[in-house]
């Protein structure tokens, strides 16, 4: 039996890199389901049903963490004891810091009607791949442990997801949501 | 003869008999209850061996309560005591009830605004959470005597896009009716089911649930037997009625404007118009001939009509593929569940965004309660549940009011339950003792614009310097999808406990007290004797007052006439909404106000026939 006292890589029976097996990840997730979820406990104690939520909602929120490439990083960072809750502006590149204000300029100045729409595609897919770049940065220097620059790129990461997200709360409003 | 029994925990008990259990769908428009008959699951039928229960109400002045069918047909000929779709009112406020296309027919009970809002029957005041237990009640009669046994429990199956304050009121309809509640299983999430263990398949499959009143989009994947909701999204306000209403509003403009404001003849309209769509499903086209008005409606003219309500479809489903991070490429299978989904408007739609046509081969209208049924098989302990898993997510997200009236997402929407998230707060003054907390759902931004579900205060926090109290916030989303909250200061380790409540939720108490009033048949009876005894009584007194008025009117003040004769007034408006406690205390009020002048009349009368002084008769007082 899994216990919330396993790190979230313990959990899955992971190592606690960046770059993780997706599908390991997936199969090992359907396994614990299996063996926690609620349901399985409908005819248990209450005693039973009650440790069956406990442990359940910690798979639940492991997995989430971990396939989610931005937690993952931050999740690491945290089990290195690095504070990833405050963020200094030396711990970011100003470049980066002032083409994410223009785009951000930029998706405000956009017409406020579907006609906007095929830009932010276009600006959602720069985003995407400057991600990617991003993801693959932060295995890296992770794993050479350099912690400060991985601390950096992590920083970075949120930057651009919180752009991304931007991005996409522009589309819904344009899609009348 | 074993002296033991061990119990490994997650091992599985010896197997008990065979317990009674059924899965429901309780719908806007229709209703049905499944259960598992000699290992396989069945639609249960009524008497009259159809399936489907009208969701539909009338409650009669005699303290009948009609549910189906009869009530449907009933419900053009006695509009105001009919209730139908009231699916669409649980967990709303009085003034969004109000607001709803088919409120206009109603009235609503002025002293039950601050709590549920309810309406106005001939037998007494009725809130959504009451209507929807009749019908559940109608449901367990139907599956007992078809079973042949007491139910042990029920899965009742609620939009995917219900809010916490919808699933509580269902919850508390079930309790009301006497139903123990095994899950609330997301609709989609049972259609899912009920089609993937059918199918066998494997892969990303959408559901797409157009019900009578309720839309929901589901994205799952169906994996080894796991089915994993990815994400979900709907609209609890939009369904096969809006299309209805659609189309009358449409025929309305053409029709004599004067004729069709009546209560009982937007109704025929309503039906009407719901006719017409049903032909539209088989036809091209088809002849219009109501009330004098001739025309013709083309499916093209339809689909215009509806433009807009279709529109909403698609882009929720845009949103749904987005919050999983899928496109529409990604999805092997379109499945079509509710009642709908049968109009070519909206099959033409969903084949049109997704690149491929929906599957149609199962009964959108059963498939809900079948996987309902599958679900309450497994949760009783009938059926091992080896063979299959369900993963749901909390469809709105979950947040807290923070300063300016900002919400702060503490779970976001699509989050895989059970879920727990913790949050550490902080005081923001010197020797801060006290904090509220106010707990949201929704999407939007501020606070206003989400639904409130609790406000709370921890108290008992050590006096400190602002900032140096720590207090952890833990939210859990249980599997019903239901939230509880508790707070505790780190420090001291004091520590509060809350099952939200939804704003118009019943409390425990309330909920107890409409229990016993539901046993007791008797005392239905009882009630409405009471009501009818108080209605006369009443109207006695009424009577009575007028014919003195007529008589010596002179004899009261103005002012004394008019306080009169606003408590009756009040009087007669209680009368109309039958509640025979307030009847009572009116009538004694209007019989204190008027007691002086029966007194002066009393006076005038004997002085008249005796000619003698007031000092020297017994005065007379009622």
């Amino acid at each position: 039996m899994i216990s919330t006292d396993q790190n979230f890589f313990q959990l899955f029976d992971l190592a606690a890199h960046f770059e993780i097996d997706a599908d390991a990840l997936d199969a090992r997730y359907r396994e614990l389901q299996n063996e926690t979820h609620p349901d399985r406990f409908s005819s248990g104690t209450e005693q039973e049903k009650t440790r069956a939520v406990q442990l359940n909602s910690y798979l639940n929120e492991a997995y989430a963490t971990l396939k989610s490439p931005l937690q993952r990083a931050g999740y690491l960072l945290k089990l290195q004891d690095v504070e990833i809750d405050r963020v200094s502006q030396q711990d970011l590149d100003m470049d980066l810091l002032m083409e994410q204000m223009q785009l951000r300029e930029k998706i405000a100045e956009l017409p406020n009607d579907d006609s906007a729409l095929p830009e932010l595609e276009k600006m959602k897919k720069d985003v995407l791949s400057k991600l990617e770049q991003q993801r693959e940065k932060f295995a890296r220097d992770f794993s050479a442990g350099t912690i400060d620059v991985a601390k950096r790129i992590f920083h970075e990461m949120q930057f651009l997801h919180k752009l991304l997200s931007e991005i996409e709360e522009g589309e819904e409003h344009r899609l009348g949501y | 003869m074993a002296l033991l029994q061990i119990s490994e925990p997650g091992g599985k008990p010896a197997k008990p008999a065979h317990r009674l259990a059924v899965g429901i769908d309780l719908g806007t428009t229709n209703s049905l209850v499944s259960a598992s008959c000699g290992g396989k699951i069945e639609i249960l039928p009524d008497d009259d061996g159809s399936y489907l229960l009208p969701s539909v109400v009338r409650y009669r002045a005699d303290g009948e309560i009609i549910v189906g069918n009869e009530a449907k047909q009933s419900a053009a000929k006695d509009p105001g005591n009919t209730i139908a779709s009231v699916k669409r009112w649980l967990g709303k406020s009085q003034t969004e009830i109000a607001a709803s296309d088919h409120a206009a027919r109603y009235q609503f009970d002025p002293d039950r605004e601050q709590q549920a809002p309810a309406l106005v029957t001939a037998a007494g005041s009725k809130d959504p959470v009451q209507v929807s237990a009749d019908i559940l009640r109608s449901l367990v009669e139907r599956a007992e005597a078809c079973l042949k046994g007491k139910l042990e429990g029920a899965v009742i199956t609620v939009p995917a896009y219900f809010n916490d304050a919808q699933r509580q009121q269902t919850k508390d309809a079930a309790q009301l009716a006497g139903v123990k509640v095994l899950r609330l299983l997301n609709e989609p999430t049972a259609a899912a089911v009920a089609y993937g263990l059918d199918s066998k398949e494997q892969g990303t499959v959408v559901v797409f649930d157009l019900g009578g009143g309720t839309f929901d989009v589901s994205l799952l994947s169906l994996r080894q037997g796991v089915f994993e909701v990815l994400a979900t999204g709907g609209d609890t306000a939009l369904g096969g009625d809006d299309f209805d209403q659609a189309l009358a509003d449409y025929l309305r403009a053409r029709i004599d404007k004067q004729a069709s404001e009546e209560a009982s003849e937007l109704v025929v309209l309503h039906q009407y118009a719901n006719q017409l769509k049903h032909d539209l499903g088989e036809n091209d086209s088809v002849d219009i001939d109501f009330n004098g008005y001739r025309g013709s409606l083309s499916r093209a003219e339809f689909a215009d009509i509806c433009e807009p309500l279709v529109k909403r479809t698609i882009n929720t489903c845009r949103r749904v593929l987005r919050d999983a991070g899928k496109t529409t490429e990604d999805i092997d299978n379109i499945v079509l569940v509710g009642g709908a989904t049968r109009m070519p408007v909206i099959r033409e739609a969903v084949a049109d965004y997704f690149g491929k046509a929906p599957l149609t081969d199962i009964d959108p209208d059963k498939a809900v309660a079948v996987g309902a049924g599958i679900q309450a098989d497994v949760l009783i302990g009938n059926k091992s549940s080896d063979d299959f898993l369900l993963l749901d997510v909390n469809p709105l997200s979950l947040g807290i009011e923070t300063m300016g009236e900002l919400v702060e997402k503490i779970i976001p929407r699509n989050t895989t339950i059970p879920v727990a998230k913790a949050q550490e707060f902080t005081t923001f003054k010197d020797g801060q003792t006290a904090m509220s907390l106010h707990v949201v759902q929704g999407e939007r931004e501020l606070v206003s614009d989400c639904r409130s579900l609790a406000r709370f205060e921890l108290r008992g926090i050590p006096p400190m310097v602002a900032g140096a109290a720590k207090i952890r916030v833990t939210f859990q989303v249980d599997a019903d999808g239901l939230l509880s909250v508790i707070a505790e200061e780190l420090s001291t380790g004091s520590k509060s406990e809350i099952q939200i409540k939804p704003s118009y939720g019943l409390d425990a108490d309330t909920i107890e007290q409409m229990l016993q009033a539901s046993h007791e048949h008797a005392s239905e009876d009882r009630d409405i004797r009471a009501l009818r005894e108080a209605q006369i009584e009443a109207q006695q007194i009424i009577d009575a007052i007028y014919a003195a008025i007529d008589a010596d009117g002179e004899l009261l003040e103005e002012s004394e006439k008019a306080s009169i004769e606003a408590a009756i007034a009040e009087l007669r408006g209680a009368m109309q909404e039958s509640k025979p406690i307030r009847i009572q205390e009116l009538s004694e009020e209007l019989n204190r106000l008027s007691g002086d002048f029966a007194a002066r009349r009393m006076d005038l009368h004997i002085r008249s026939l005796q000619g003698e002084s007031i000092d020297s008769v017994e005065p007379i007082g009622k």
